[in-house]
């Protein structure tokens, strides 16, 4: 256990030393990722401001969901196509198989939160200058709330991570593997809350959204910091967040177990 | 038409280099679909909650984002493959033999690497313009379309313009690798009208990484929004952004000094 945990804090030394070499680079892909929140948050608020509000959602709370969502996003993705891919059709894989651990629950995830935390920094300080800008009401959030959506978050984390980390598996049978997380990606913005609140969605596909674990990534812990999850909803959410994760875990072990073998076999 | 036939050229090389990836161009077409579906999931999300986003109806949020697609398809097809083939050109040194050619390394640096298939986004993006335009009730007048076309080709010109002298800043800041990369994430605010944002953001995608001159301001043409000053206006500006871009270009090579020496 103890020889695990310093496997895990040297691999944390590793990854943030090299990763703290490109915190230039990272405002620049910060933009990526912070542009389309802002320009939803824009869009539904001059909505909201038009007429009172939308669906009952008014201006501030747009402005609230939406700066919540810059935060919880960071904290749940993660960029494991962008560490893994290539290496699985270059071949270089080879050297994380000779280790005598398994490589994308050690140093693929110490990889992630690396890139989690040094974004983390990066983010903060625009986050406030933004919310200097748009001046939004936060006074729902209560320390409970936030209490509560520690849990929720890792969950998230943890879900996305495993999902992730099996659709970059596929790399080992097809070459086209951007193409497919692109496809995997897309869902994603449309069903975790990333574009429009998840009770703005058309009826009939509100319920998919639902029961679809994307919306655990986003949606849920938006909620819980905003005190707006409704109390009947939170212990089910949960639930399914641990079924999603323990699924995902499952079938990600048997993909890329089945995935090592066939790599072996091309001979890369 | 010198430059005719090496446009020629080059285009028939590219034609070959892509055909030898014919599903890659299925699968990316396939992709491209999918966001289409996407996008109109979401245009249609906003619309069924307001029936305006700042004054604009579906129909011209629609042609909007056909145009917003134009602008992309420019990004996809020419400057992400040629700005790639140039950081590596920069960084390694080969380089110096696109320079040494006979022929204006300006239009070289730019038209070298063509994504032909991409045609079939010029085509969709078209397809969502006249449909958008024919939705939006017939307000357009045959001068009013007139200007938007005009305003469309200059938009264009100017985010050409930006991507040289961004190229360019690579001359001086060698490491300067993700010089699109900025563009790219702006671009996203094109899909909705500018008029809706704040202030501060309008202010960004207006002057900084002027999105919405490409996007926004051809629609408000096309809406009669804007009077003949104003038309000329951002002509003028199109025209302007070239010939700054140029001057930029060519000092930039002056300072080029090669990766070796």
């Amino acid at each position: 256990m103890t020889a695990m945990l310093r496997i895990y804090q040297r691999l944390w030394q590793v990854n943030w030393a090299e990763q703290w070499q490109y915190r230039a680079n990272l405002l620049m892909y910060l933009l990526y990722w912070m542009v389309s929140p802002i320009v939803y948050l824009a869009v539904w608020t001059a909505v909201a401001n038009s007429q009172g509000s939308v669906g009952g959602l008014t201006a501030n709370d747009f402005a609230t969901y939406y700066l919540t969502l810059l935060l919880v996003d960071v904290l749940t993705s993660e960029i494991t196509i962008h560490i893994l891919g290539y290496k699985v059709q270059e071949g270089s894989l080879s050297v994380d198989l000779l280790k005598p651990m398994h490589p994308v629950l050690t140093s693929t995830l110490v990889y992630n939160l690396a890139f989690k935390a040094l974004t983390l920094l990066v983010l903060v300080p625009v986050w406030v200058v933004l919310a200097l800008l748009v001046q939004p009401d936060f006074s729902a959030v209560t320390l409970g709330n936030l209490l509560l959506a520690v849990p929720a978050v890792m969950l998230g984390f943890g879900i996305s991570f495993v999902l992730g980390a099996t659709v970059t598996c596929l790399a080992f049978w097809t070459t086209r593997i951007y193409s497919i997380s692109e496809f995997y990606w897309a869902l994603a913005v449309l069903f975790s809350g990333q574009f429009v609140p998840l009770e703005l969605m058309p009826g009939a596909l509100r319920p998919i959204a639902e029961a679809l674990p994307f919306q655990l990534l986003k949606y849920f812990p938006i909620q819980l910091i905003l005190g707006r999850a409704a109390p009947e909803t939170i212990l089910p959410n949960f639930m399914l967040g641990m079924a999603w994760l323990v699924a995902g875990l499952a079938v990600f072990l048997v993909v890329w177990k089945a995935g090592v073998k066939r790599y072996s076999a091309v001979g890369a | 038409m010198h430059t005719l036939r090496l446009l020629g050229t080059l285009v028939k090389i590219n034609l070959q280099q892509d055909l030898a990836y014919r599903a890659d161009a299925v699968v990316n077409i396939l992709v491209n679909l999918m966001w289409l579906g996407w996008e109109l999931l979401s245009l249609n999300i906003l619309f069924s909650n307001t029936t305006s986003l700042g004054g604009w109806g579906l129909g011209e949020v629609v042609a909007l984002l056909g145009v917003f697609r134009l602008v992309n398809t420019l990004m996809m097809s020419l400057i992400w493959p040629n700005t790639e083939k140039f950081n590596r050109g920069v960084r390694e040194g080969t380089l110096d033999y696109t320079l040494l050619q006979p022929v204006n390394s300006l239009f070289l640096i730019s038209f070298t690497r063509i994504i032909l298939w991409r045609v079939w986004d010029l085509a969709l993006a078209v397809t969502l313009i006249v449909w958008g335009v024919a939705a939006s009730g017939g307000g357009a007048t045959p001068a009013s379309l007139f200007a938007f076309v005009l305003l469309v080709g200059s938009g264009a010109a100017v985010i050409y313009s930006l991507w040289i002298v961004m190229m360019a800043i690579t001359f001086w800041l060698v490491k300067f690798d993700n010089n699109v990369t900025i563009l790219q994430a702006l671009l996203d605010a094109g899909r909705y009208p500018a008029t809706v944002y704040p202030p501060w953001l309008r202010a960004v995608v207006t002057f900084i990484v002027p999105v919405a001159v490409a996007t926004t301001v051809p629609l408000q043409a096309l809406r009669g929004d804007l009077n003949a000053w104003q038309v000329l206006l951002f002509l003028g500006v199109g025209l302007g952004s070239v010939l700054v871009a140029r001057r930029v270009w060519r000092a930039g090579v002056k300072k080029y000094s090669g990766a070796s020496s």
